[in-house]
């Protein structure tokens, strides 16, 4: 199969902060992948690389064996026509119906007659159980059924790939459920790749084929769920367990505890 | 909001800038304005202008026929010489006019006076750039005066 | 030494965000035109942008013009010249209150919201979700709602110069018995269509550039967090509103000086 998305030594810096220090690695085509990793890690970031939307400064990013930072303009928005990205919010357009903003990016990119247009949303609609939510506004959906509407218009152009950012933050249990079970049945029916950008290492491990594990500006696990469970990395362990304390410190960098505290006697 | 009643909307808002362009048009600004379209332009030298300006009206019998479209001092002994815009429809000047700096009311705006000459068969119409000879000028308020102390004096 | 090292820091981020705001317009507004998508966006902005805004521009039209026509009066009465009213309240309207307020009331209106709207949109991500959906938002985003401000805003002001001038008339003739003839005659007889009206409808669209970039430029560049976009939505009505006055000093000295 192949790898549809490479990263090879990354550097990127934000300002100051260093984020990326190196970063390499592989998303392999048609199979889940979980990144997994601690807030703040620069996971987010990772995504926005390889939509094209932020360039390094060092090593490169291929899609489809495409470099993203040599592309043209034009050559960039039709890469990101093949791929789509779920945000964390949903990202759903506050002024347009559920039906519309699944069909946005029908309207924008085909030519289709608006009985076909409206026959795929209802079929999009349908494959995230909210058919019925069609004449609903954004604002009138919960959290999880707003992600699911998002879902739905992210894959309205049958895209390769779909990146879900924090697909599982804020969820009870159940649409947590739903997410899980959607992002499974969807890879499998309409061949996507998928990345799934999450801390909530349960229900990744659970649906992943391939697992990235992402901790201090470099890549430090990669394989499958079982793989890393074996991982002889103390810090891939810490992560997957939950442990407070380990490699990735409970404490910021500081000066010494007594030092702060009596510093001003001494 | 539907698209539809949005598109009515919109075109009302058009439809009020069209009636307020309609109304400062037809009702707010001069609209029988003669410096309009085509114009031929005639000067003319005076000893003093008084408060004439560029745009000022050139008036035939208090109808406004032109505008002053330019003041300027010429010649060795800094004479004024003021350049009018005349429309093309008023174009039988002949060069015995006479043009004269006159003040509309007591503390009115200036304008200038043309009145057209007699025409016989030694009297050549005024053309494009044509001179009017014959120019009064302004009535400058101290002279006034001082011509009427003047002349009690002399009583 | 350190002031020295402010200014020159504050000339540097001024410059910056003045090509930054360059690049945006220009990306944003320069391209293939595509009538068919852009026409049913640029509807919808000159509703909100222009049609939401009319009711506060005709209320605030009519109120200055009819002080203006008590006050014209009040002045004009003492020197018997109480039908230069008409030709007062006209000019004072077209040359600069007719521009200049619509423009303050629209960027208090209609800029403060778009500079929201847009703020709100990137931290919403929609932004981003578009530009992912392969839609780049200047184009879809900022150029409808800059074109809408830049029709809007003449308009505006076309119709705040005819209500004032009927508010004039109102409290000049109706009310305090100024002759209905000499009213409108004497203002006829110094309003010139070219110089006075259309130099106005010229000040009202540069205003309009101004302003919609203005508003467009903080709300795309606002920190997409609630004091963000506060920040922003303050700063686009302070720095339109400073950018009108200034402007129109330098367009007054150009056109009347």
């Amino acid at each position: 199969m192949g790898n549809l998305v490479e990263l090879d030594n990354v550097h990127f810096a934000r300002g100051e902060r260093l984020i990326y220090e190196g970063l390499t690695l592989h998303i392999p085509r048609g199979k889940i992948t979980g990144v997994l990793g601690p807030s703040g890690c620069g996971k987010t970031t990772l995504l926005r690389f390889i939509g094209g939307q932020l360039i390094a400064e060092k090593g490169s990013v291929h899609f489809a064996g495409k470099n993203m930072a040599k592309l043209s303009r034009r050559e960039l928005y039709e890469t990101r026509k093949r791929m789509s990205m779920l945000f964390q919010s949903g990202a759903l357009f506050a002024e347009l119906t559920v039906a519309e903003n699944v069909a946005f990016p029908l309207r924008e990119h085909t030519k289709l007659p608006d009985n076909i247009i409206q026959t795929i949303v209802k079929m999009k609609l349908e494959s995230v159980g909210l058919r019925g939510a069609g004449q609903l506004m954004p604002s009138e959906l919960s959290g999880g059924m707003a992600r699911r509407a998002a879902l739905a218009r992210s894959i309205a152009l049958d895209p390769e790939m779909v990146m879900y950012d924090e697909p599982f933050a804020g969820q009870d249990p159940i649409s947590m459920g739903v997410l899980v079970k959607l992002i499974d049945e969807l890879n499998k029916t309409l061949g996507l790749t998928s990345i799934v950008v999450s801390h909530d290492v349960k229900e990744v491990m659970s649906i992943a084929d391939h697992l990235i594990v992402m901790a201090n500006k470099k890549v430090v696990g990669q394989g499958t769920p079982q793989e890393l469970r074996d991982s002889g990395s103390e810090l891939v362990r810490q992560f997957l367990k939950g442990e407070a304390d380990g490699p990735v410190p409970f404490h910021l960098p500081a000066t010494a505890y007594h030092q702060d505290l009596l510093g001003e006697l001494s | 909001m539907t698209t539809r009643t949005m598109e009515l909307l919109v075109g009302i808002f058009a439809a009020a800038a069209i009636a307020a362009v309609l109304f400062l048009a037809l009702q707010v600004a001069n609209t029988s304005d003669t410096t309009r379209g085509d114009t031929y332009t005639l000067i003319a030298k005076f000893d003093n202008i008084g408060g004439l300006k560029v745009r000022s009206p050139v008036k035939v019998g208090g109808v406004v026929v032109g505008r002053v479209s330019a003041i300027r001092l010429e010649g060795e002994y800094y004479e004024p010489v003021v350049e009018m815009k005349i429309s093309s429809r008023y174009n039988r000047f002949p060069e015995t006019s006479t043009a004269s700096v006159l003040t509309s009311g007591i503390i009115g705006e200036q304008y200038i006076g043309l009145e057209p000459g007699f025409i016989d068969e030694y009297v050549q119409i005024l053309g494009d750039g044509g001179e009017v000879i014959n120019t009064n000028s302004a009535m400058v308020l101290e002279n006034l005066i001082g011509q009427f102390l003047f002349s009690q004096g002399d009583n | 030494m350190s002031v020295l090292h402010a200014l020159g820091r504050q000339v540097i981020k001024t410059v910056q965000g003045i090509g930054q705001a360059t690049i945006m317009l220009a990306q944003a507004i320069i391209g293939k035109p595509q009538p068919r998508k852009s026409f049913p966006l640029l509807i919808r902005q000159l509703y909100v942008v222009g049609v939401q805004s009319m009711l506060i521009i005709i209320i605030s039209g009519l109120f200055i013009g009819m002080v203006l026509g008590l006050q014209g009066y009040t002045i004009l009465v003492d020197f018997g010249a109480e039908q230069a009213l008409g030709p007062m309240v006209a000019l004072s309207l077209l040359r600069e209150l007719g521009p200049v307020v619509t423009a303050l009331l629209f960027a208090g209106r209609a800029g403060s919201a778009l500079t929201a709207e847009i703020g709100l949109m990137r931290a919403t991500e929609q932004l981003s979700s578009l530009e992912m959906m392969a839609v780049d938002p200047l184009r879809r985003v900022v150029a409808p709602r800059f074109w809408a401000g830049v029709i809007s805003m003449p308009l505006l002001a076309l119709m705040f110069n005819a209500v004032g001038i009927y508010g004039g008339f109102m409290v000049g003739v109706e009310w305090l018995g100024v002759d209905d003839g000499a009213f409108w005659s004497v203002m006829q007889a110094s309003v010139s269509w070219q110089d006075d009206i259309m130099n106005g409808v010229i000040k009202s669209l540069v205003f309009a550039v101004v302003v919609t970039w203005i508003a467009l430029f903080k709300g795309y560049t606002a920190t997409p967090t609630s004091p963000g976009i506060s920040a922003a939505t303050t700063q686009t009505v302070v720095y339109s509103s400073l950018a009108v006055l200034g402007l129109d000093f330098i367009l007054t000295a150009i056109m009347f000086g």
